[in-house]
């Protein structure tokens, strides 16, 4: 096992630079993901880890070896591509063989190796089949222990659930999960999906446009996110955004004034702003409290569309002076508002968060709801 | 209505067919005709279809008078030779140029696609002095080497390798293979049939070769079978039944060569255009 550190990682191709300069560490034994939207960056740097591509500028290190020049079958790391890549004409033995075959590895050692990773992954009797004659999960296991075989101190995976149902990849991660329990080795894994993302990862980097926009615990990312783009990247459905105005501050709990002219509070610590500054809102569906309209407190919406979802049912609401779509998440036990109707949304003040001009979050001054254990 | 202007136009389809198989045949099927005749019959103003006397004594006065059997044996040399460098050859350059990230990679897979407009006849001249100037008249590499360049096969291989999904490659980079590995493990064996296809054609192409050898041969030990073919004539002229029988002779390793790997030749350009068998 190895840690892996990254300093200053850029990635340039011609004129573009699209790594703008990535310091992260991850530790020994640890599950990383890697999450962020379509062209963030987030799988060039895995090859870049992986060696696939070259490291425009910065250094690499796995375990205390520098590593920015060095092969990539030399550098310790073995990877699960998003297609897994099994070679067609060959058996899954041999396809997870292959690479102790290159390394002159004596057969017998081959065949036990094998043998073991086939074992923990439940797909002993798929060994002489060909790669065609099985199904997709059955290829992503092949394509995990592919990886197994070669002892790798670092495991990379790149998006290797994307190709299969959405059953099966609930079944996948909790495997995936157990897999790593069971090797303890490290793990950095690149996914677009956020429920991955926070079921499997034990650090979650979030990337945008080639740069970290922030590192953490699920949790602290869920509870606590730096700015509006992680706010609104975790979680589903998003974190609802309110253009509002700072009306007043005193300690730790910031006043704003809200589209409709409605005054909420929030936890937050906006000392540093002046009053009058445009600020943003947020609060995630989970958090909005859905009342039906008395004229009472909350910011005053009308009902665009009722979704149930067995568990929960989620309500649309269109607000005056704000830009899409608000939802609130409701008990699916309770009476749902009938589509056209007029709500009232509450803002609790501690499960609200507050955005200056330029996306960042202001300190929040609840605590994170619980621990995630490691 | 309809039906009856298909079953038309059908019927007209399939006598074409018969008519242009027929005109295509009947070289061949007069070269077999001729064979089997003694040699004062090809020369009788009498046209028959078939022989008036069946004889095998053309095909047995070649084998016996001749160099035939040295001859073949030449050709099957250099056949093999021309065809295992040039997939050689072909799969390296192609796997570089499809694969391989490196300065003037574009450049120089255009001049190689230039040659294509050069026709050889234009080489002859420069390929043979510099061929006389290394000492290989009248060698086996010397009539091999000029032919194992071949610009429409490592086109053909490149967009074969393009089409290959480079996780494969980077899978098995992965597994610790050099670029040489990566083409003989994994690229060879997902290229199978355009291999199959590319190695036929190239080898009778180099098989029915009658310039270069013409040029760079002068002994007859060291002549192939085309070049052969024109030694078949003694002082009372051209001995058509036994010219007839060493071009039989000489064809048949390469239509049994074809009938042998027919499948995977037909499998191999379907693979190439993109459409199923």
């Amino acid at each position: 096992m190895a840690s892996v550190r990254l300093r200053g990682i850029q990635k340039r191709y011609g004129d573009n630079l699209v790594i703008k300069g990535i310091d992260l560490d991850v530790e020994d034994g640890q599950f990383v993901v890697f999450v962020g939207p379509s062209g963030c960056g987030k799988s060039t740097l895995l090859r870049m880890i992986a060696g696939l591509e070259d490291i425009s500028a910065g250094t690499l290190h796995l375990g205390d070896k520098p590593c920015n020049d060095v092969a990539p079958a030399e550098r310790g790391i073995a990877m699960v591509f998003q297609s897994y890549a099994l070679y067609p004409h060959m058996t899954v033995a041999e396809n997870m063989g292959f690479a102790l075959k290159l390394a002159k590895v004596p057969k017998a050692e081959i065949a036990e190796r094998v043998g073991r990773a086939a074992a923990i992954l439940q797909i002993e009797h798929l060994l002489e089949r060909k790669p065609k004659a099985l199904s997709g999960g059955q290829r992503q296991r092949v394509a995990i222990g592919r990886a197994i075989v070669r002892k790798p101190e670092v495991f990379l995976f790149d998006e290797p659930l994307s190709n299969l149902d959405a059953a099966l990849r609930a079944q996948t991660r909790v495997e995936l999960a157990g897999l790593h329990r069971e090797l303890g080795s490290t793990m950095i894994y690149v996914t677009h999906d956020q429920v991955e993302a926070m079921t499997l990862g034990q650090k979650i980097v979030v990337f945008n446009g080639g740069r970290i926009e922030q590192v953490g615990t699920p949790l602290e990312l869920y509870e606590r996110p730096a700015n509006l783009f992680v706010a609104g990247f975790l979680g589903s459905p998003r974190m609802n955004f309110i253009p509002a105005t700072l009306a007043g501050e005193e300690g730790a709990t910031a006043a704003v004034r809200l589209p409709d002219g409605s005054v909420a509070e929030v936890a937050a610590d906006a000392g540093h702003a002046r009053v009058g500054a445009a600020l943003t809102l947020g609060v995630r569906p989970e958090h909005l409290q859905l009342q039906a309209d008395a004229g009472g407190s909350g910011i005053a919406a009308t009902v665009v569309l009722v979704e149930y979802l067995g568990d929960v049912t989620l309500v649309h609401a269109k607000v005056e002076g704000v830009e899409g779509i608000l939802a609130a998440k409701c008990n699916a036990g309770g009476t749902a508002p009938a589509v056209g109707s007029r709500v009232r949304l509450g803002v609790e003040p501690g499960r609200a968060y507050l955005f200056d001009e330029t996306g960042k979050a202001f300190a929040s001054s609840r605590a994170l709801a619980a621990a995630i254990p490691q | 209505m309809k039906y009856r202007s298909n079953l038309g136009w059908t019927a007209i389809a399939v006598v074409s067919a018969i008519l242009l198989a027929a005109l295509w045949a009947a070289p061949l099927l007069w070269a077999v005709s001729t064979a089997l005749r003694p040699e004062l019959e090809t020369v009788s103003a009498d046209f028959h279809w078939l022989p008036q006397t069946w004889t095998l004594d053309a095909f047995a006065k070649t084998l016996a008078a001749g160099n035939l059997l040295r001859w073949l044996l030449n050709s099957a040399l250099v056949s093999l030779a021309v065809t295992v460098v040039t997939m050689a050859v072909s799969l390296m350059a192609a796997y570089a140029f499809s694969q391989l990230r490196f300065r003037g990679r574009g450049l120089i897979f255009a001049l190689a696609m230039l040659a294509f407009l050069v026709p050889f006849e234009a080489l002859l001249v420069p390929l043979f002095r510099t061929m006389n100037q290394l000492g290989m008249i009248n060698r086996y590499a010397g009539i091999v080497l000029p032919q194992v360049v071949s610009p429409v096969v490592i086109y053909v291989f490149k967009g074969f390798f393009d089409e290959i999904p480079a996780d494969f490659r980077e899978a098995a980079v992965m597994d610790g293979a050099g670029p040489l590995r990566v083409l003989w493990s994994v690229y060879l064996p997902l290229s199978g049939n355009i291999v199959w296809a590319m190695a036929i054609v190239t080898f009778i192409a180099a098989w029915n070769n009658f310039l270069w050898p013409f040029i760079i041969v002068t002994s007859n030990d060291m002549m192939t079978v085309p070049l052969g073919l024109t030694q078949t004539y003694d002082a009372f002229g051209v001995r058509y039944a036994q010219l007839m029988a060493a071009a039989l002779l000489g064809a048949a390793p390469v239509a049994a060569a074809y009938i042998v790997f027919q499948k995977k030749v037909t499998q191999g350009f379907l693979a190439a255009s993109g459409l199923k068998g």
